[in-house]
C-alpha cells in the first residue's frame, strides 16, 4: 500500500475524533493529530484501536508512543503489515 | 512546574467508549485497573486516572520536552479518595509527580500536579465556562486546560 492508499483509509478513521475540520480536509503525512486535528488526547487511542481493526494488525506499546502523526502512523502501519 | 487536566464527564460519556476492547488495557497499568474495577463508579475512576496521568504528563512534557503518548508509562498511585477528592501520585520515569484531584460527580473531574506535595497548596485553581470569548491568556495561568464545557486555568 503507497502513501496516498493509506491516507485516504486513514482519514475516515480520524475524522470521528477530528475538532478541525478544516485541518482535516488538507490531511498530509505532515499532519499532528492533536496540533492539528485538534483530537482529544483520549481519544488518541481510539484512533489506534480503529486503526488496528482496520488493518487487522497490533500495535504495540512502543509503536503507540510515537502514534502523533499521520506520518508515524503510516510508517508503523507498513511495518506492521510487512511482518504479516 | 504545575500542570492541570480537566475532565468534562458528559463529554467523556459522548466522546469515548472506556468499555471498548482494548480501551483500558492500552491506557492503564494493572494496578490501576485494580483501582478501576475495584471503584464503586468505575467510570469516575478512568477519567480521574486519566486526568492524573494528563496533569502529570504535561510537567513532565515541558520539563523534558519530549512528546509521546505513553499512558502506560505514566503510573499513578491513589494515597487519598474520598468521594470528592484524590490524592496521589504518578511516577514517570525517574520523576515523581503529586497529584490532587477534585470529582463533582456527574459534572467535572479536574486534577492538578506539582513536583512536591507540598507544592500543591499554594496552586490557585479557576474553572470557568469554556468560551471562545475568554482571553485566558491575559490571564497569564501556569497551565491550561479545556474539555467540553470547562476551561480550566490554574496559577
Amino acid at each position: 500500500m503507497d502513501n496516498e492508499e493509506l491516507i485516504s483509509r486513514l482519514k475516515p478513521i480520524v475524522a470521528v475524533y477530528a475538532q478541525d475540520k478544516v485541518a482535516l480536509e488538507s490531511m498530509n503525512p505532515e499532519t499532528d493529530f492533536i496540533k492539528d486535528l485538534k483530537i482529544n488526547s483520549a481519544n488518541l487511542v481510539d484512533v489506534v484501536l480503529d486503526v488496528e481493526e482496520a488493518f487487522d494488525i497490533e500495535i504495540d506499546n512502543q509503536s503507540m508512543e510515537k502514534m502523533l502523526t499521520v506520518q508515524a502512523s503510516i510508517d508503523i502501519i507498513q511495518h506492521k503489515i510487512g511482518l504479516k | 512546574m504545575i500542570g492541570n487536566d480537566v475532565v468534562d464527564l458528559q463529554q467523556a460519556l459522548l466522546d469515548s467508549n472506556w468499555m471498548r476492547r482494548g480501551f483500558i488495557n492500552k491506557l492503564f497499568t494493572a494496578p490501576e485497573q485494580q483501582y478501576i474495577q475495584l471503584a464503586n463508579r468505575s467510570a469516575d475512576m478512568v477519567w480521574l486516572l486519566w486526568s492524573m496521568k494528563e496533569a502529570a504528563y504535561k510537567i513532565y512534557n515541558k520539563h523534558s520536552g519530549v512528546r509521546t503518548f505513553a499512558p502506560l508509562k505514566l503510573s499513578c498511585a491513589i494515597t487519598g479518595l474520598s468521594a470528592t477528592t484524590c490524592q496521589g501520585q504518578v511516577r514517570v520515569e525517574e520523576e515523581c509527580y503529586f497529584t490532587a484531584t477534585t470529582i463533582y460527580p456527574g459534572d467535572y473531574i479536574h486534577s492538578i500536579a506539582a513536583g512536591s506535595a507540598t507544592a500543591l497548596p499554594q496552586v490557585r485553581v479557576q474553572v470557568l465556562p469554556n468560551l471562545p470569548k475568554i482571553d485566558y491568556k491575559a490571564m497569564q495561568p501556569a497551565c491550561v486546560s479545556h474539555h467540553g464545557r470547562y476551561l480550566a486555568l490554574i496559577f
